[in-house]
């Protein structure tokens, strides 16, 4: 051992034959180790020191302590023997012990031990839970804790019984070995166990294996591969079944990753596959209708975008079938601004190039386009604080698409000039209460209109929206293949308001007025006619943790088109976030029934260790529940239960309606997983 | 009244208009809230002010019909940000605004793809727009 | 090894060798004030101090008790002692050495507040926040 201890004490006797004995608040100190007891005699010819409690030893870095009442312990407190001991591991794991060796510095062998990480009061002995042993060796350098003939017992009353077993102490990040059982269990597939395993294959990469074994006889196997690099990750998952739902061999498959191709380009991938579609619910997987598969790279910097993107679609939705829908889209996106010298605006340039495979609309070999666009905007201060605005816009876009058998027999081309002017005139005024008003009516008068050659079929601009996002607009319509026509005039009012004690709250009133009605737009848009809906929205937000946003679209007959409204209170004992979303009927939009839908989802944190989840999800226009759930959570210092209650009311022949119920229970203290939770209830007296 | 053009002398529209930099995108979402910001906001010759911010948006499934399709979607959208003067570093203004849109996904793939993207560029416009809202109301002069 | 007080070990019935630069007498109770680098010398042991105070016995020709002040050092063939005052009780063979105390002896050392040494038992006790190293024994320790 290099290098002395130094020992600190109130009083030192030097007796005959080379004995030092401290008494007093006596502490020896060693390279980062502690030790405090009551009286310590050293030996100087042996080199040990006879200890008497209560001692504390406190290894380098305080990760573990040892609590014990009598010890003999080396100088440099590496070996030795300690009487009736209890060793804390990371604050949380307790290793209590007739007796604890300590060897090399490296290992601590205790006999006789109760191992827990649950508080034990002095009133009653028993931990929630705890593992018994004849053995423990807790090695400090592979951070790993072997138990020989473990007991684990659940309030006192021993639950199973091992010869041999091994945890990881609660510093080790990514160990190999079991992770906590997962119990779910299904309408369609019983009750099952799922045991999964981690495999750490060096810093770099880790394998989980996830086998599943359930009562009515599903068997699946899960897996799951990451790996870092140094430029990026991937992660690859899988899972294989075979159960009584679907005949055959089922399963699912995802790839996902991230590299950084240098000078700022970046890769990205997000793949997904499934062998049916009732498979990702069944599982409960995911809650996806349409699995997107992405691989894009490009560079987003200032004034400069490019972005290279392809898209695929698998459709697992009820009754839609993937030959009628376009797979593939891919698309180029080259976009610059430039800021024009002595104020003179910015201009915009953006070629993109792109398509998409056939569908219903689009036969062949789908729909290609090549797009050019030019825009320059300018803006200026005008004296009584006017502040107005001027943009020109020229856009070319060329199409090729196929029709019936031809390929890519048709072609199409449409040019569109288009040019806005816009006035603001916001006024802000001081409150008495430090707080902030502000008004602001707007006005922008826009004029557009396309030079169309051949016909351009309609397949990317179908879904139209209206709210504060396109009040203010150039095109309203999502895609390319239809631009916004005519004159009108954006008008808007928005009002704002920051109290001084940090209360908020405004909104806006909108509408556009046209020229002539030129049917482009969609009823249920809220943009049809010559006057479109009012569209009012307003947002209020709470110091105490409220936060209100509503938007509602109406015409002048108060004919509601759209209209979302969501609420969400946090508060440190409880939560509430709710939603209630209503798009009007429109077979222009394939919505052939209203959408009417209220959303709930609450916790309430009953005490320091019980909290209590509830969602929920209500179909008005159907008048029936869609999804409803509950959740119970115990956390506390050394325990974490999840149990989770839910319930699927949709029915169709792909996904069954099911009750799902789930139960993870996590022992807080092996491994750095879960982290603890409030510790329970406080020893009383 | 007590109101006052807050792009007039003195008001806080006034002094920020074409003195406001904005930190450089580096994703999509970035992409648009600069561009509407600098709509807003001018494009500064001699910056005096950097705008900072920080944006999140989360995609949450809505209007699920009787089997399991996923009709409609709203896109939530919160951003922070922080008006710092460049010569000083004292911050003018800070603060958090949030903001959502709404998109249909009852069309085809093609369709519900460019309706998704142009719900996210119109959540950007409207949570730049509450942005320089705040930035006027809070007065930067 | 740690320290120990072999090294202290001393027969203070030897003779006492008392040098200095100025003494006064004083008559009336039997005291001696040696001051000015006081030495004191007994057998191996020695002594220094800035000012010493010796009282004799009742029949005034043994030193009964020694009083020094103003930084002390007590050293002996393989020990150092030293602080900032000591009282030698020679009958008794008790020496307490008071204020700093640091004693050394080789490599090791040891201080506190005040040390008191048995010196015929040669053993020793230091008060106050003591602070020692315990050198461990690597096969050079004195013996």
């Amino acid at each position: 051992a290099e290098g002395p201890a130094t020992l600190v004490a109130d009083r030192v006797e030097l007796q005959r034959g080379d004995l030092l004995v401290a008494t007093g608040a006596v502490e020896v100190l060693y390279q980062g180790s502690r030790l405090r007891a009551a009286r310590v005699s050293y030996d100087g010819t042996a080199g040990t020191l006879a200890i008497e409690g209560p001692i504390v030893l406190t290894e380098a870095g305080g990760g573990t302590i040892v609590l014990a009442d009598a010890g003999e312990l080396s100088s440099d407190l590496r070996e030795g023997l300690l009487q009736s001991a209890r060793m804390v591991l990371d604050r949380q794991l307790q290793i209590a012990a007739a007796e604890l060796r300590r060897v090399g510095g490296r290992y601590t062998q205790a006999s006789r031990v109760v191992a827990s990480s649950c508080r034990v009061c002095a009133g009653s002995e028993t931990p929630l839970w705890e593992i018994r042993a004849r053995r423990v060796i807790h090695d400090a350098e592979e951070r790993q804790i072997y138990f020989q003939n473990a007991e684990f017992r659940i309030a006192g009353l021993p639950v199973a019984w091992l010869p041999r077993l091994r945890m990881p102490d609660p510093t080790l990040e990514r160990a190999t070995g079991f992770l906590m059982p997962v119990m779910r269990s299904t309408s369609g597939l019983g009750f099952g166990i799922g045991t999964p395993y981690f495999i750490r294959l060096g810093d770099t990469r880790d394998v989980t294996l996830y086998p599943f074994l359930s009562t009515k006889g599903a068997r699946a196997f899960g897996l799951r591969y990451r790996q870092a690099f140094a430029n990026g990750e991937i992660e690859l998952t899988g899972t294989t079944a075979h159960d009584g739902l679907v005949p055959g061999q089922r399963g699912h498959a995802t790839a996902a990753g991230r590299f950084d191709l240098g000078r700022g380009y970046v890769l990205r991938f997000d793949a997904e596959t499934v062998s049916d579609r009732g498979y990702l619910a069944d599982y409960g997987l995911s809650d996806t209708d349409r699995l997107e598969s992405r691989v894009s790279v490009g560079r987003i910097r200032r004034d400069e975008y490019v972005m290279a993107r392809l898209v695929h679609f698998h459709s697992i939705r009820e009754g839609e079938a993937n030959n009628s829908l376009p797979a593939v889209v891919g698309d180029v996106d080259l976009r610059r601004r430039f800021a024009l010298p002595r104020g003179m605006g910015v201009l915009g340039l953006r070629l993109q190039g792109g398509g998409y495979s056939a569908s219903q609309q689009v036969a062949g070999a789908g729909l290609r386009r090549l797009t050019i666009e030019a825009d320059w905007r300018r803006d200026w201060l005008l004296p009584g604080g006017l502040l107005a605005a001027a943009e020109l816009r020229a856009s070319a876009d060329y199409y090729r698409y196929g029709l019936g058998s031809g390929a890519l027999g048709r072609s199409a081309r449409v040019e569109t000039p288009a040019a806005m002017a816009e006035l603001r005139w916001p006024w802000a005024r001081g409150r008495a209460d430090g707080g902030v008003e502000v008004i602001e009516p707007v006005a922008q008068l826009v004029w557009s209109r396309s030079h169309i050659q051949g016909t351009v079929p309609n397949e990317d601009s179908r879904l139209l929206e209206f709210d504060e996002g396109n009040l203010f607009a150039f095109n309203r319509f999502p895609g390319a293949e239809r631009r916004e026509q005519g004159t009108r005039l954006n008008l808007g009012l928005g009002y704002s308001r920051l109290t001084g004690e940090g209360l908020s709250f405004g909104g806006l009133v909108g509408r556009v007025l046209r020229a002539d009605d030129r049917g482009q737009f969609t009823r249920a848009s809220g943009l049809g006619g010559a006057r479109s809906d009012w569209l009012v929205s307003m947002f209020v937000s709470t110091p105490g943790g409220l936060a209100v946003q509503g938007r509602v679209a109406f015409d002048d007959q108060v004919e509601l088109s759209r209209s979302e409204l969501r609420l969400r209170l946090e508060r440190s004992r409880y939560g509430l976030a709710t939603a209630w979303v209503w798009a009007a009927a429109d077979a222009a939009e394939d919505r052939l029934r209203e959408t009417s839908e209220w959303v709930v989802d609450g916790r309430w944190q009953m005490s320091s260790t019980w909290a209590a989840r509830v969602s929920g999800r209500y179909d008005l226009a159907a008048d029936r529940a869609t999804e409803a759930g509950l959740g119970l959570e115990f956390a506390n210092e050394c325990l974490r239960v999840d149990l989770s209650l839910s319930r699927r009311f949709t029915s169709s022949t792909s996904v069954r309606a099911s009750t799902d119920f789930g139960l993870s229970v996590d022992l807080v203290g092996f491994g750095a997983g879960s982290a603890a939770g409030p510790a329970g209830r406080a020893c009383r007296g | 009244c007590g109101f006052a053009p807050a792009y007039g002398p003195g008001g806080a529209g006034a002094a920020l208009h074409g003195a406001v930099r904005m930190a450089e995108p580096r994703d999509e979402n970035a992409w648009e809230l600069v561009v509407r910001l600098e709509e807003r906001l001018g494009r500064a010759a001699a910056p005096r002010y950097a705008l900072d911010y920080t944006v999140t948006t989360e995609k949450i499934g809505a209007g699920i019909t009787p089997s399991r399709a996923i009709t409609r979607y709203t896109m939530t959208g919160a951003a922070t940000f922080r008006l710092t003067e460049s010569a000083t570093g004292t911050v003018v203004a800070e603060g958090r605004v949030e903001g959502f849109t709404g998109w249909s996904a009852t069309g085809s793939t093609v369709a519900t793809l460019t309706a998704e993207e142009d719900a996210r560029v119109r959540l950007m416009r409207i949570l730049a727009d509450r942005i320089v809202t705040r930035l006027l109301a809070t007065g930067a002069a | 090894q740690g320290i120990d007080f072999n090294g202290l070990q001393h027969d203070s019935t030897q003779p006492i060798e008392i040098t200095a630069e100025r003494l006064e007498v004083s008559q009336t109770d039997g005291t001696a004030l040696f001051s000015g680098e006081v030495l004191v010398v007994q057998g191996e042991a020695r002594m220094t101090a800035g000012s010493l105070r010796v009282t004799y016995a009742t029949d005034s020709r043994r030193i009964d008790r020694m009083e020094a002040t103003g930084g002390v050092t007590f050293v002996t063939p393989t020990d150092a002692a030293e602080a900032q005052g000591a009282v030698y009780a020679v009958p008794a063979g008790e020496l307490v050495m008071t204020g700093e105390v640091l004693l050394t002896q080789g490599r090791s050392a040891i201080a506190g507040d005040r040390l008191v040494v048995d010196l015929d038992a040669g053993t020793g006790r230091v008060e106050g926040r003591v602070r020692t190293v315990l050198q461990p024994r690597d096969g050079t320790g004195r013996d």
